[in-house]
C-alpha cells in the first residue's frame, strides 16, 4: 500500500543542510498496525507528515497505493489524500467554533457529498462511538478523551484506508488511552483499516504488528 | 457548504465581539461615504440625461476673442433661430429660451413671485417635460397661453381644475392655462414653474433681428440620421455671414448631454468642467472605501493566528485552497452586507444634512430592482476587496506548521500591514492639509477689504410701480428716517450685469479691446455704498443737474482708459457723452477670489432696475424692515416686500468653497476615525500579544512611560512616513486648486506640520490608550499563568 525508497527530507540553515529523515525506505502493506517510536527530534512525525501528503520530502520515491505521489501534481495528490487518509492528533484539533456533529460533518462537505447522506453518515458515526447525545455541544464543553473521539470520528467519517495518528494518547490519562487503542485496534482488526500511528509509549506501540523505530531520521533496523 | 461557511463567520463574528464592531462600523462608515457620494455623481451624470431626444439637442455658442482669448459663450440672436432653419436643412426644430426671470403672477387675490421662462412653442416637443393636461403641440400655440407646474397649479388654485383658468402676469395681462406639466426633476438647467410662449415677446415689442443683441439661448433639434459635422460645419459660419461687426465671430453647436459635465470653455475648446469634481469625488469615495476595507484587512491578518488553527485543520480534512479562499471571501462579504445594510441606515439618517450641503435633492428609491442590484454588487465588491489579502493570506498556512504549534507568533507589524497602514493615515493627512489650505483660503477671500460698507446696506428690485414711484419712495425713506442715503442702480452691488469694450475716449489705442464693468446709478453712489473717492466727487443732481450724463470710473478703468487727469475726460457710449466727475478705489462687485476689473458708472441717463439704501442704524434692524415694507406696499401694493441685505448676498459668493471646506474636512474626519479605529484595533490585538513580555519588562523595572512609548512607536513612525509620503502630495494638489484663483493664500510649510502634528496626535492618543493599560496592568497577573 505504501512504499517509501530512498526518502530524505532537510532543512537547510546557513548552508548547512539537517537532516530530518534520511534515506528512509519502508513497506506497509494494507490491513497492518504499524507504530513508529523514537526519542524526540528523531523525524516520527515528519516522517507521518510525509506518509499523510501534507508535507514533501525533498528526494527518493512515494508509491500509494500504486500511485507514484511524488509526481503528482497537487490537485490528483489533494483527491487521493481526501479518499483515503484520516488523520488524527494528539491535540485533538478540533475546529472550536463548530459543533461535534459538524466537526465530523466538515471532511463530507470538501468532498461534495449530498446533504442527505452527510446526515446519515454523520448519524452513523455518532452511534457508533456513543455521542449522540454530545452533537450539539461545542469541543471546549468536552473532556480530553470525549474530543479524541470526536477527533477520531471525523477522521473516520470518510471511510478512508489509512489512519495517521500523531501521539494520540499523549494528552490523555492512562484510561482514556486505553479506550482509544482498543478502539484502534478493532478498527484495524474488525474494518481492516490499515493504521500508522506514532507514539511514545511501548505499551501502545505494542497494541500494533509492527514497530519502526526512528533515530536522527534514519530508520533503525534490529540487530 | 455555503451553511457551514455562514455559521462559522457567525460564530467567529459573535465570539470576538470587539473585533466586530470595528470592522463593521468602519465599513458602514466607509460605505455610507462612499453610497452619498456615488447618490451625488450619480445625480450629476443624469443631470439632463432624460431628454428623450437628448442625442439630437444642441445649444447654439459662440466663439470669439477678446482681450488677447479665446472666448465661448452661449447667448445668442433672437433671430438666430430662423437664420438656422433657413440656412441648415439638418435642422427640425429650434427653440429659444430667454433667461429665467421672476414674474407675479396674480390669481384672484392671491399673489406670488416666481420663476418662468419664455419659451418658443416648439420647447415642450423638443424637450421631455411632460404634461399630465393638455396637448404638447398646441399648448403654447396662442401668445397668451401659459403652461404650469402641477406644484404651481396647487399654489394658485389648490384642488381645482387649472385648464382654461386666467393668470394674470405682472399686474398688467391676461393668461390663460393651456396646459400642466409634471414637476421638473431636480437635476435639469430648467427650473421654471411656468412657461409663456414666444409670441408674446412679440406682441410686446421685445423681439428683435439685431444679430448684435446677444441675448437668449437657442436650442435645436435635428434630424434622425442628420450629419452633426455637416450642421456644424454650415453653423460655424453664420456670424460672419449676418453679422458684419464681428467678422472674426463663430457659431459651434455644443450637444447639451455634455452640457452640465464638460462645459468649461478655455481657449473656445471645452476643457473640463464639473468632470473634474465628479473624478475628484469618485477617488475620495473609493479611498474611504479602501480605508475601511484595509481595516479589514489589517485586522483580520492580524489575528490570523487564532484563524490559523482552523485553517490547518481544514486542509488536513480535505480543504482546498480554493475551498478556504471561499469561505473567508464568503465571510467578509457577509460582514460587508451586515455593514452595507446598516450604512443604508447610516445614508437614510445623514441625507437630509447631506442634501442641505449639496444644494440637491437626493433619494434613495429603495424601491428600484436597479438600486438593490447596484447595491447588491458594491456589497460584493467591498467584500471581496475587504477579504481578498486576508482570504490569500490565511488559506496559505501549511498545516504541518501552524497544527504543531511553531506558527510564529505576531509581535509586530508585518511589512503588508505596515504599507496598508501607511496607505490608511497617508490619504488621512492629506484630507487633512487639503482642508485647513481651503479654510485659510476661504478666510483669506473673506477677510478682503470689499472696498465698501456692507453694514446697512441693502437693495430691493424696481417690482412692478417701484420705478415709477421711486422719487417718491426715496423721499419718503429719506424723510421717516429709515435710510440716511438712497441710490437707484442698474444692479446690485454684489453684482456685475452689464459689460462693455464699445467705450471710446481721447487717447483710445485703435483695436483696444479692454472690458468694462458697466453700471448706473442716478446719484450719490459714494454715500450710500461708502466707495472711497480718490479724485474728484460722487454725483449730485440737486447741485449739478448736468451729473445725468456724468460717469464715474473707478482705479483700474481710469489706469486702463490711462488718463492723467481723468476729471472732465469725455467717454462716448451707447450714442451719449459722458463727463467724468470722479473716481473711486476699487470694489468687488464679481467675485472676491479675482482682481478687480475696470469699471464705469454712468449717470442718471443710464437705465435702472435694483433700489439701494444705507438704512439708519440707530433705528434697530426689526422696525426699520416693518417701516419700509409699509412705504413699498404704499407704493407697490401689488408686488411682495423682498428686501436683500448686501452683506447675506455677498456671503454667498463663498458658497462654493464653504461647501468645498466642510465636505473636505468631513472627508477628513470620516477617514481619520476610520483609521484610527483600525489602529486601535491592532494596538489592541499586539499589546495582547505582548502581555508576558510587559510583565517580564515591568518585573526587571521598566517605568510605565517606558513601556507606553515601547508599545506605541511603531505606530507612530508609520504615522510619520504617511506625512512624509502626503505631504508633498498635498502641496502640489492644493497649489493646482489654489492655481484656479487669483487672489489667493500663500501656501506655507507650517499649515503641513499642523496637519502632520494633528494626525501624530490623533494616532498617539488612539495607540496609547491601548498601551497605558497594558503598562499599567499589574505584572503578577499576566506571568501568573505561565
Amino acid at each position: 500500500m505504501i512504499a517509501l525508497q530512498h526518502i530524505s527530507k532537510w532543512v537547510t540553515n546557513g548552508g548547512l543542510r539537517t537532516f530530518l529523515l534520511k534515506d528512509i525506505n519502508l513497506q506497509i502493506e494494507e490491513g497492518e498496525f504499524v507504530s513508529i517510536m523514537g526519542p524526540s527530534g528523531s523525524g516520527k512525525s515528519t516522517l507521518l507528515n510525509v506518509i499523510g501528503m501534507l508535507d514533501d520530502a525533498d528526494e527518493g520515491e512515494y508509491n500509494f497505493l500504486g500511485q507514484s505521489i511524488h509526481t503528482m501534481k497537487e490537485k490528483q495528490r489533494s483527491q487521493l489524500y481526501k479518499a483515503h487518509i484520516g488523520f488524527v492528533f494528539q491535540a485533538y484539533h478540533l475546529i472550536d467554533e463548530l459543533t461535534v456533529y459538524e466537526n465530523i460533518e466538515t471532511p463530507l462537505l470538501y468532498q461534495d457529498t449530498k446533504s442527505a447522506e452527510r446526515k446519515a453518515m454523520v448519524g452513523d458515526m455518532l452511534d457508533r462511538f456513543n455521542i449522540v447525545g454530545k452533537k450539539d455541544l461545542f469541543p471546549n464543553q468536552l473532556s480530553g478523551g470525549q474530543q479524541q473521539l470526536v477527533g477520531i470520528a471525523r477522521s473516520l467519517i470518510a471511510s478512508p484506508k489509512l489512519l495517521l495518528a500523531d501521539e494520540p494518547t499523549g494528552n490523555l490519562n492512562s484510561k482514556q488511552g486505553e479506550e482509544i487503542m482498543d478502539l484502534f485496534k478493532q478498527l484495524n482488526e474488525e474494518d481492516g483499516v490499515t493504521i500508522i500511528q506514532v507514539t511514545h509509549s511501548e505499551k501502545n506501540a505494542a497494541y500494533g504488528n509492527r514497530i519502526i523505530n526512528l533515530l536522527d531520521g534514519r530508520i533503525e533496523h534490529p540487530r | 457548504m455555503l451553511l457551514n461557511y455562514f455559521k462559522i463567520a457567525f460564530r467567529n463574528l459573535l465570539k470576538s465581539k470587539g473585533f466586530s464592531v470595528i470592522n463593521i462600523t468602519g465599513l458602514s462608515i466607509g460605505m455610507a461615504s462612499a453610497i452619498l457620494i456615488i447618490l451625488w455623481i450619480n445625480h450629476e451624470v443624469q443631470y439632463d440625461q432624460f431628454h428623450e431626444k437628448k442625442d439630437r439637442i444642441y445649444e447654439a455658442w459662440n466663439r470669439s476673442t477678446f482681450s488677447n482669448k479665446l472666448q465661448s459663450w452661449n447667448t445668442t440672436p433672437k433671430i438666430l433661430a430662423k437664420a438656422m432653419q433657413q440656412d441648415l436643412p439638418e435642422v427640425e426644430k429650434t427653440a429659444r429660451v430667454n433667461w429665467q426671470d421672476n414674474y407675479l403672477l396674480t390669481v384672484g387675490e392671491k399673489s406670488v413671485a416666481i420663476d418662468g421662462n419664455v419659451v418658443d412653442s416648439t420647447f415642450l416637443d423638443v424637450f421631455s417635460f411632460p404634461l399630465s393636461k393638455g396637448n404638447v403641440a398646441t399648448a403654447l400655440q396662442d401668445p397668451h397661453s401659459m403652461v404650469i407646474t402641477e406644484k404651481l397649479a396647487r399654489n394658485l388654485f389648490g384642488d381645482e381644475n387649472p385648464m382654461g383658468k386666467i393668470v394674470k402676469l405682472n399686474n398688467s395681462e391676461n393668461f390663460t392655462v393651456t396646459g400642466v406639466a409634471k414637476d421638473l426633476p431636480d437635476n435639469s438647467r430648467f427650473k421654471f414653474e411656468f412657461l409663456i410662449p414666444w409670441a408674446y415677446q412679440r406682441t410686446i415689442g421685445n423681439d428683435d433681428e439685431n444679430w448684435g443683441n446677444n441675448s437668449t439661448r437657442t436650442y435645436v433639434l435635428l434630424k434622425q440620421n442628420a450629419s452633426f459635422d455637416a450642421a456644424q460645419q454650415k453653423m460655424k459660419g453664420m456670424r460672419k455671414k449676418y453679422d458684419p461687426s464681428e467678422p472674426e465671430g463663430e457659431m459651434f453647436l455644443y450637444p447639451i448631454s455634455r452640457w452640465r459635465l464638460y462645459s468649461s470653455f478655455e481657449n473656445g475648446v471645452e476643457s473640463g468642467g464639473l468632470i473634474e469634481f465628479v473624478r475628484i469625488f469618485c477617488s475620495i469615495a473609493f479611498f474611504i472605501l479602501l480605508i475601511a476595507c484595509i481595516n479589514f484587512m489589517n485586522l483580520s491578518t492580524a489575528r490570523s493566528e487564532k484563524r490559523a488553527k482552523e485553517v490547518g485543520i481544514r486542509k488536513v480534512v480535505g480543504a482546498q485552497k480554493g475551498n478556504l479562499i471561499a469561505q473567508f471571501l464568503g465571510e467578509s462579504v457577509l460582514i460587508a452586507l451586515i455593514a452595507g445594510l446598516l450604512s443604508l441606515m447610516i445614508v437614510q439618517l445623514s441625507l437630509p444634512a447631506f442634501n442641505n450641503l449639496t444644494r440637491k435633492h437626493l433619494i434613495v428609491d429603495y424601491s428600484s430592482m436597479s438600486f438593490w442590484l447596484a447595491f447588491l454588487s458594491f456589497v460584493i465588491l467591498t467584500g471581496v476587496i475587504a477579504g481578498s489579502y486576508p482570504a490569500f493570506y490565511l488559506s496559505s498556512f501549511r498545516p504541518t506548521s501552524v497544527l504543531k504549534g511553531t506558527f510564529r507568533k505576531i509581535r509586530a507589524l508585518v511589512t503588508p500591514r505596515k504599507v496598508l497602514v501607511v496607505v490608511q493615515f497617508s490619504f488621512a493627512i492629506i484630507l487633512i492639509m487639503s482642508t485647513i489650505v481651503v479654510r485659510k483660503q476661504l478666510k483669506h477671500a473673506q477677510d478682503r477689504q470689499t472696498g465698501y460698507e456692507k453694514d446697512n446696506l441693502g437693495y430691493h428690485f424696481l417690482t412692478g410701480d417701484l420705478e415709477k414711484n421711486y422719487l417718491l419712495v426715496k423721499q419718503e425713506l429719506l424723510a421717516s428716517g429709515i435710510a440716511s442715503s438712497v441710490s437707484k442702480t442698474s444692479a446690485p452691488l454684489t453684482e456685475g450685469w452689464s459689460d462693455s469694450w464699445g467705450f471710446e475716449w481721447a487717447g483710445k489705442a485703435p483695436g483696444d479691446k479692454t472690458d468694462f464693468d458697466r453700471f448706473c446709478v442716478d446719484e450719490s453712489l459714494a454715500k450710500t455704498a461708502g466707495l472711497q473717492l480718490v479724485k474728484g466727487r460722487d454725483f449730485d443732481l440737486q447741485q449739478f443737474p448736468t451729473d445725468s450724463l456724468a460717469i464715474l470710473l473707478n482705479e483700474s478703468a481710469a489706469k486702463a482708459m490711462g488718463f492723467k487727469d481723468p476729471i472732465g475726460q469725455l467717454i462716448r457710449d451707447n450714442g451719449k457723452e459722458w463727463h467724468v466727475v470722479g473716481v473711486f478705489r476699487d470694489f468687488i462687485l464679481h467675485s472676491p477670489f479675482y482682481p478687480t476689473r475696470p469699471m464705469v458708472v454712468e449717470g442718471a441717463k443710464g437705465w435702472f432696475n435694483v433700489i439701494h439704501m444705507k438704512l439708519n442704524g440707530n433705528n434697530g434692524m426689526a422696525a426699520n424692515l416693518k417701516n419700509m415694507e409699509q412705504i413699498f406696499k404704499k407704493y407697490n401694493p401689488a408686488y411682495p416686500f423682498d428686501f436683500k441685505f448686501v452683506d447675506e448676498e455677498y456671503a454667498n459668493k463663498f458658497e462654493d468653497e464653504k461647501r468645498i471646506a466642510t465636505l473636505s474636512g468631513l472627508f477628513a474626519a470620516l477617514t481619520i476615525f476610520i483609521s484610527c479605529l483600525g489602529l486601535f484595533g491592532l494596538a489592541t490585538y499586539m499589546t495582547s500579544t505582548r502581555v508576558k513580555e510587559i510583565g517580564v519588562r515591568k518585573v526587571l523595572g521598566a517605568s510605565v512611560g517606558s513601556i507606553t512609548s515601547l508599545l506605541s512607536k511603531d505606530f507612530i513612525k508609520l504615522v510619520a512616513v504617511s506625512f512624509v509620503i502626503a505631504a508633498p502630495i498635498a502641496w502640489y494638489a492644493m497649489s493646482k486648486w489654489l492655481d484656479d484663483y487669483p487672489y489667493r493664500t500663500a501656501l506655507e510649510w507650517w499649515l503641513f506640520a499642523i496637519a502632520g502634528l494633528l494626525a501624530l496626535m490623533i494616532a498617539l492618543v488612539t495607540v496609547s490608550f491601548q498601551a497605558i493599560k497594558a503598562a499599567i496592568a499589574n505584572p503578577v497577573h499576566s506571568l501568573r499563568s505561565e
